[in-house]
């Protein structure tokens, strides 16, 4: 076998480390928390399954590391060693440097540096030694002779075991030549045999120059299962120790090392998912019906249609529409995963920055089992690390402000994550001091975002936050000073096709709400039709379509148009003036208002008619083409012709920033 | 060869038993009750061609089979031993004692 | 050739061992932990067994255990994938039921000379 064919799981066990390291880390953090012991053996497991599988595949700087963490949690487990706070610490580093040395393996660097080096110094020196002992077992019985007598007498239930005499006679017959002679006189009476247990014995000449050791081999796996003699008859040697063992040496060749390398590379860049065993069986039941399916229709190549067949027919299609369906479903769902994996972080940042900023803070985790695209899962962790820092560092107060609030003295920050009809939202609240108004509409005025706070809504306020380059904080901190500001936030949930609000209460605390859709995928949308142009907007920003009267739409100074929809005044945006459509309605007594909602700003889009709902499967414009303002992407239309899908956040900003030229 | 299974034939009658294809442990508890009702036959024909797979476990039991039979000196003959058979039970040192013959019978 | 069920929660090396055994021609099964293994042992009969020891769900020591109750698997080679440094855990798999072990780290030749040493 070829060692490149295993460089594919040698990506795989990585993968599987790092996701067992964070399990590591989230049981240590939970043991700190007074969690059961329970944890203790998950813990040890999954640094079991990293050392047993980092030697397997050719990480053994890994493996040596991780033995040292595994021994001290071996006597945690066996009770020889009390849990506290200085192991706990000692092994969250351990986790942190083993990531490190993941990093560098998928990097292909050198795996060991000074950090590693020293904390395996220090497990080892907690330990009580200095050293990993050596493997070197001296063994006074090896020698080696030219003629052997071996007495086997395997006891009863050494067969059920799985141990069969004849393998171990055959293995011996390996060794030198044998004599067999058989011990028949403990076999018991026939009505009286336990067919099962062994009353056999053997003894059994070997010739020809053979090690104790050799023959002793054959039957490591009885020992305790049977009475075994080995005698040497024919004394040759005696052998040293050290050269009795024979390492086994597979030294892979440079060029052997070197394509794995390059495969680890390789498939380190194309990302991978692991997908349920139930999940492809359920993909593979699908396609078997659909198989039967196009079969049964297959028969109507043939042959007149009459009213029954036709029964048959329309029943065939509609099966064929079903599993098409459910087949789209199933393929979706390969690509969904639980956001867990995300949320797993925080627990220890969480910790650590609290600790930092001498805050109290309990993390709460909702909904980890829901499942989201594996793209947005990738990039929704940027978001949210900045949002859980700004709660901790801007939000939460510190237990003395809070005892004066007359709240308790720890906070409660709570990352939630559910299904929200075709959406997932995930909230990120806290129980903190909620967002100062004042301070936030005098930083407003003095950044000239607005000219005063006279009038806003909260809600109004709150979206200052938004704004390019705002920030509030009295002192900047070092954890959420770092120049990137809420906007970014937005822009990044943006690009994943989602939006974020923010409800605060002063005092109370505050829940950033952010709103994703299912998969980047496919989206479900309303067909446009502007001019000679199909447009696609997204039925989630979509809050309703009216025909409005030509009178109900104003011009403004500036050139813009409003309409009054629901006690609001709305900016209208011409599709086909935005996108340059010819031949489109221009009177807005004919065509269609469709309200829709993006960045947590309405807007009405002047289409000349919505032609239907459908579902589109999202091609990349950029891939394809290039990037367009106001546009996310391109779908095919059942008749063959392309669709462009409407950007109602990208829209939305363009509109603003017209209002503002 | 005779033919393959007899399981309704009156004692007092010549029985053949056809072991199994497997011919291992977890088969053996079977073997054993039709060896046993063949110990109250006049005579007993053991057919072992068809034996695919063997086992010390089914070895031992023959090997007690023949000693009841012997003992109640009921005749024990064999109408076929497969190779699979044949080797393992040289590998035991069992040929002598199951009393194989030396080559297949014609 | 054989009916082989591999046992590990580890993909990497649950998917290296059945990737070596099927190149040798073995019709391979997986399962996840000892709960998945003994649900796919009651399915159907395995020539042979290779379990992990530690696992979630079921260890590997009980699954053996729980496997050598079962009629059909008496006398069936079941190899524990273990560490060296627990020779206790050996003397566990065997006084379980286990035929034998095969100590981590392996490599596929190590596995295919261990295989073909128990399944003749």
């Amino acid at each position: 076998m070829s060692k490149a064919g295993l460089a594919q799981f040698q990506q795989v066990f990585i993968e599987e480390s790092l996701e067992g390291l964070d399990t590591m880390e989230s049981s240590l953090l939970a043991l700190d928390n007074g969690g059961d012991g329970e944890l203790v053996h998950t813990i040890f497991r999954a640094a079991h399954s990293i050392k047993g599988g980092a030697a397997t595949f050719g990480f053994p700087e890994i493996s040596s590391f991780t033995h040292e963490a595994e021994s001290l949690l071996d006597e945690v487990r066996s009770g020889k060693r009390a849990i506290d706070a200085a192991i706990i610490e000692v092994m969250l580093r351990a986790v942190d440097c083993l990531r490190g040395m993941f990093a560098r393996a998928q990097a292909g660097s050198p795996l060991n540096d000074a950090v590693a080096e020293s904390l395996r110094n220090e497990l080892a020196a907690l330990m009580g030694r200095g050293a990993p002992a050596g493997g070197v077992q001296a063994r006074r019985n090896v020698d080696q002779a030219d003629a052997w007598t071996i007495r086997f007498r395997p006891h009863a239930g050494m067969l059920a075991g799985g141990n069969e005499p004849l393998r171990l006679i055959r293995e011996l017959a390996g060794i030198g030549e044998l004599t067999v002679t058989p011990e028949l006189d403990r076999v018991p009476e026939f009505a009286k045999l336990e067919p099962t247990e062994c009353h056999l014995g053997w003894t059994i000449e070997l010739k020809g120059p053979a090690k104790r050791a050799d023959i002793a081999g054959v039957f490591d796996w009885v020992e305790g299962e049977c009475d075994l003699a080995i005698e040497a008859k024919h004394v040759v040697a005696e052998v040293a120790p050290a050269a009795a063992a024979t390492p086994a040496a597979p030294a892979a060749s440079v060029a052997d090392a070197g394509a794995v390398r390059a495969q680890r590379e390789a498939s380190a860049e194309s990302s991978s998912v692991r997908v349920s065993i139930d999940k492809i069986d359920g993909l593979i039941n699908l396609v078997g019906e659909l198989v039967i399916t196009q079969s049964m229709l297959d028969t109507f190549r043939e042959g007149g249609i009459d009213a029954a067949r036709m029964a048959v027919l329309e029943q065939g299609l509609a099966q064929l529409a079903r599993h098409t369906r459910e087949l789209q479903e199933s393929v979706m769902g390969i690509r969904m995963l639980p956001i867990a994996s995300v949320f797993n972080r925080f627990p220890r940042m969480v910790r650590d920055i609290s600790q930092k900023l001498g805050k109290q803070v309990k993390l709460e985790l909702v909904g980890e089992q829901t499942e989201l695209d594996k793209t947005v899962l990738e990039k929704i962790g940027d978001p949210m690390v900045h949002l859980v820092r700004n709660a901790i560092d801007h939000g939460l107060e510190t237990p003395d402000k809070r005892r004066a609030a007359g709240k308790g003295d720890t906070g409660t920050l709570t990352l939630a994550a559910s299904h929200r009809g075709g959406n997932i939202v995930v909230e990120v609240s806290d129980d903190g001091a909620g967002l100062n108004r004042d301070a936030i509409v005098a930083k407003a005025v003095q950044r000239g975002l607005v000219a005063s706070g006279e009038g806003m809504s909260d809600d109004a306020v709150a979206e200052l936050i938004f704004q390019p380059g705002f920030s509030t904080a009295a002192v900047t901190t070092d954890l959420s000073g770092r120049g990137v500001g809420m906007d970014v936030v937005r822009r990044n949930v943006a690009d994943l096709g989602g939006t974020v609000t923010i409800r605060s209460t002063q005092g109370k605390g505050s829940v950033f709400t952010i709103t994703l859709p299912l998969t980047l995928a496919i989206i479900d949308g309303l067909t446009a039709a502007v001019g000679d142009e199909r447009y696609i907007v997204p039925l989630v920003s979509i809050v309703e379509s009216v025909q409005l009267k030509a009178e109900a739409v104003r011009s403004v100074a500036g050139g813009g148009e409003l309409f009054r929809f629901r006690g609001e005044y709305l900016p209208v945006i011409r599709l086909h003036d935005v996108f340059g459509c010819g031949e489109a309605i221009q009177a807005i007594d004919e065509g269609l208002m469709v309200v829709v909602e993006g960045e947590g700003t309405r807007v009405g889009l002047f289409v000349d008619g919505l032609i239907g709902q459908q579902q589109a499967v999202v091609k990349s414009l950029e891939a394809n083409y290039r990037r367009v303002q106001g546009i996310s992407g391109a779908t095919i239309l059942a008749d063959g012709s392309v669709a462009l899908i409407v950007d109602i956040a990208g829209l939305v900003r363009l509109q603003s920033r017209r209002k503002a030229a | 060869m005779g033919s393959k299974s007899n399981p309704q034939r009156k004692a007092g009658e010549a029985r053949v038993i056809a072991l199994p294809a497997d011919f291992r442990l977890t088969e053996l508890a079977d073997v054993k009750a039709g060896l046993l009702q063949a110990l109250e036959a006049a005579s007993v024909e053991i057919d072992g061609a068809g034996v695919e797979r063997v086992d010390t476990a089914a070895l031992q039991l023959l090997l007690a089979f023949r000693r009841a039979a012997s003992a109640r000196g009921l005749p024990a003959s064999w109408s076929g031993v497969s190779e699979t058979m044949r080797d393992a039970a040289g590998v035991l040192g069992l040929t002598q004692a199951l009393e194989l013959p030396a080559t297949m019978p014609a | 050739m054989a009916k082989i069920l591999a046992v590990d929660d580890s993909a990497s090396m649950r998917g290296m061992v059945a990737f070596t055994l099927r190149g040798a021609g073995h019709d391979v099964s997986e399962a996840e932990n000892g709960q998945l293994a003994l649900d796919a042992a009651r399915g159907g009969r395995y020539d042979l067994v290779l379990a992990d020891v530690n696992m979630p769900v079921m260890d590997g020591i009980s699954m053996v255990r729980e496997l050598r109750t079962m009629p059909e698997y008496k006398g069936v080679p079941i190899l524990m994938l273990t560490t060296e440094s627990h020779t206790d855990k050996k003397m566990e798999g065997k006084a379980a039921g286990a035929t034998g072990w095969l100590v981590k780290p392996f490599d596929p030749e190590q596995l295919l000379a261990t295989v073909k040493r128990v399944l003749g």
